[in-house]
């Protein structure tokens, strides 16, 4: 058996666009969650690599058989090569923080804390405790919202909203294990965002040659709610001619799909709070998660939040690591004789 | 460390430890927990409690056959554990097994399934699965008569009964067992066999099909299920069920295939069929043969196989009952 001195806690966001680790060992890494596979001998040739994880694996697509294995931030089931594709991306995550079969660590001295969107069903938890099997010694699969709280010291008296891209999750801290009544998810998020601009910018622009790899990419540098700071101007190539196009509305219009559904989700949950609470929860709100960077989108909520009294909408600056840091957190406070019991 | 942290770690392990033995999520099992919590502290208080508030909620007159005077008061330091119980959720819970309740099956729910203008599934010549149910019900209803059973059928003549009402009669007679009595049509002409269901969840689209079939004439909404759902209580009443539909599947299919060598056995099977819901009780479905094979549904038409049928289960029943009597009998 390991001793303490080799063992490795990890905590892991498995996120449907972009996995976050962080060790114990103070390593800390993110990865895009595409896997992809060489399409034929000469991609092999070409790129020199059996498989091909995160970024390079997007700057190289057209030579890949790519694979995304999240969906809604779920293992997509029934299919051998998105499993696949999710052990090749948790090792990857491993091998970055020092796990290897040759090493110093390898996996059998690894115990993993992995935050999975707050409305996953039982069977998709087996399944991915399935997926892990042989790749770490001990896991727990915690609800993502939850490992943020965790990590956040947010245990009591709060709401966590995380943005991602498949899922919203929401989760109310009451000082005990959320269930399923004190969170929800939902699948208007980053991915379904993406997909509304693509339609909106195709639709206005309809000679212009635009990808959700670029939808995504100026998403991530200019989304907003409400009044634009700047006028959002991107480069897209129309009829093979690089040209500049303002798409600053349908920026506007896509991020603004999110708003109704988390106001309406966020007041729902705040109103099954015992009454004494509700205003120590209103004011103790944290947006986390990519979207939670959309400009004036924590504004946006505190409005909405008048209706009922008001509140305090906080967001992460540095939301990438939250959840995965929050599952470390969860993985060393957990006492051996738990992780012997949670044995992968 | 504080204490926030220590209770919330614990809870999250215990719900994996949930995940890994595959049990359903909490909130499904919220009254089986405490079942359990309750049936650990303090049994031998809670039984009779229960059946006596039982017995006086109930609006139908009905008293319970068990007694509640055989059981010994608890110890009084017991009863007040119990009383903290919220405290102690997080423990991760033994099973608590189903033999540790010795209890007798006296009186027995006998559903034929469907009737009136609602006639089931129907074979090429005409013969309905609502009359074929019927008639083995009045039969295997005499056989348990004659061997010392009460019975309370759900219906007795050929009218349409919801669902909802067969489930609320069974568990106002505060019977000890509920049989369904069904006719299967597949659509394989060529096969045709015996299955035995009890409560459960199924992956199987065709089973989904069919339970859909057969709750056609619930009554509840949708919004219902969910409570239904929640009031499913322990693992007691699951694991007795399914004790119940292994032994009525072992004498059905055992004691007809003598009959129909052709006969196969499809086993015991999980499905949510409405009336397992509601049900209070342990409770199966019997699916005792196929119209949708011609041959078969030939032999359906006869009341010499129908009888053949009605004395299977019974056989199946009194099986049941005996293996439930049989450590009560050691004990005293």
């Amino acid at each position: 058996m390991a001793t303490d001195s080799e063992i490795l806690h990890v905590g892991i966001d498995l996120g449907t666009s972009r996995s976050a680790i962080s060790a114990s060992n103070g390593e800390r890494f993110v990865v895009d969650s595409f896997v992809g596979w060489p399409a034929d001998m000469v991609a092999k040739k070409v790129l020199k690599r059996d498989v091909l994880i995160g970024h390079e694996a997007v700057a190289n697509r057209t030579m890949l058989d790519l694979h995304r294995p999240l969906e809604r931030g779920l293992l997509k089931e029934g299919s051998e090569k998105d499993v696949e594709a999710v052990r090749e991306l948790l090792k990857h995550l491993l091998r970055l923080v020092g796990v290897s079969s040759n090493g110093k660590i390898d996996g059998s001295h690894v115990r993993a804390v992995v935050g999975v969107p707050a409305a996953s069903l039982r069977t998709n938890k087996q399944y991915l405790r399935n997926s892990m099997k042989g790749i770490v010694d001990s896991l727990m699969i915690v609800s993502e919202p939850f490992a943020v709280a965790y990590g956040l010291n947010a245990l009591l008296h709060t709401m966590i909203i995380d943005i991602g891209a498949g899922t919203t999750d929401f989760c109310v801290m009451k000082g005990r294990y959320p269930g399923e009544e004190d969170q929800r998810t939902l699948t208007v998020a980053g991915d379904s965002l993406d997909a509304q601009l693509l339609k909106l910018i195709e639709e206005r622009y309809p000679q212009a040659n635009v990808t959700v790899y670029m939808v995504r990419e100026w998403k991530e540098k200019h989304s907003f709610v409400g009044e634009a700071p700047t006028r959002v101007l991107v480069t897209a190539p129309v009829k093979g001619v690089p040209t500049e196009l303002d798409i600053t509305n349908e920026m506007r219009a896509a991020c603004e799909t999110l708003v109704p559904p988390t106001v309406e989700t966020m007041l729902d949950l705040l109103s099954r709070v015992e009454p004494e609470f509700q205003e120590r929860v209103r004011n103790n709100i944290i947006l986390s998660g990519g979207g939670g960077l959309i400009r004036n989108l924590s504004q946006t909520l505190e409005t909405a939040l008048k209706q009922v009294g008001g509140g305090k909408v906080t967001h992460m600056q540095d939301p990438v690591f939250v959840g995965s840091d929050g599952g470390l957190a969860l993985a060393l406070d957990a006492p051996d004789t738990d992780w012997e019991k949670l044995t992968a | 460390m504080d204490r926030v942290k220590r209770q919330l770690l614990r809870e999250a392990v215990s719900d994996n430890l949930d995940t890994i033995r595959g049990l359903p999520p909490r909130s499904l099992r919220t009254s089986r927990r405490l079942g359990h919590l309750f049936l650990r502290r303090a049994p031998l208080v809670i039984i009779p409690l229960m059946l006596a508030s039982f017995a006086f909620l109930s609006n139908t007159g009905i008293t319970s056959t068990r007694k509640p005077a055989a059981i010994p008061p608890p110890p009084a330091a017991r009863h007040i554990e119990a009383s903290a119980a919220p405290m102690l959720m997080t423990d991760t819970l033994e099973p608590v097994s189903a033999s540790a309740f010795p209890l007798s099956v006296r009186r027995v729910v006998l559903d034929a399934g469907h009737g009136g203008t609602d006639p089931g599934a129907s074979s090429i010549s005409n013969v309905s699965e609502k009359e074929i149910t019927l008639d083995i019900e009045k039969r295997l209803g005499v056989l348990l008569r004659q061997n010392g059973f009460e019975v309370i059928a759900t219906r007795d003549n050929d009218r349409l009964i919801p669902l909802r009402e067969r489930a609320r009669l069974a568990n106002g007679s505060h019977s000890d067992i509920f049989v369904s009595i069904h006719v299967n049509s597949i659509p394989h002409p060529d096969n045709h066999g015996v299955e035995t269901y009890y409560l459960g969840p199924t992956n199987d689209p065709t089973l989904t099909k069919l339970a859909a079939t057969e709750n056609l004439t619930s009554g509840y909404a949708l919004a219902d299920l969910r409570k239904l759902l929640d009031g499913v209580y322990a693992d007691v009443r699951r694991d007795e069920s399914q004790r119940l539909a292994a032994t009525v599947q072992h004498q059905l299919f055992s004691g007809l295939r003598g009959v129909d060598p052709g006969l196969e056995n499809w086993g015991v099977k999980r499905a949510p069929f409405i009336v397992l819901v509601a049900t209070e009780m342990p409770a199966i479905l019997a699916e005792v043969g196929c119209l949708s094979n011609e041959r078969e549904a030939e032999m359906l038409r006869s009341g010499a196989y129908r009888q053949q049928i009605a004395q299977a289960l019974f056989h199946g029943i009194h099986a049941y009952a005996s293996a439930n009597d049989a450590p009560q009998k050691k004990g005293t």
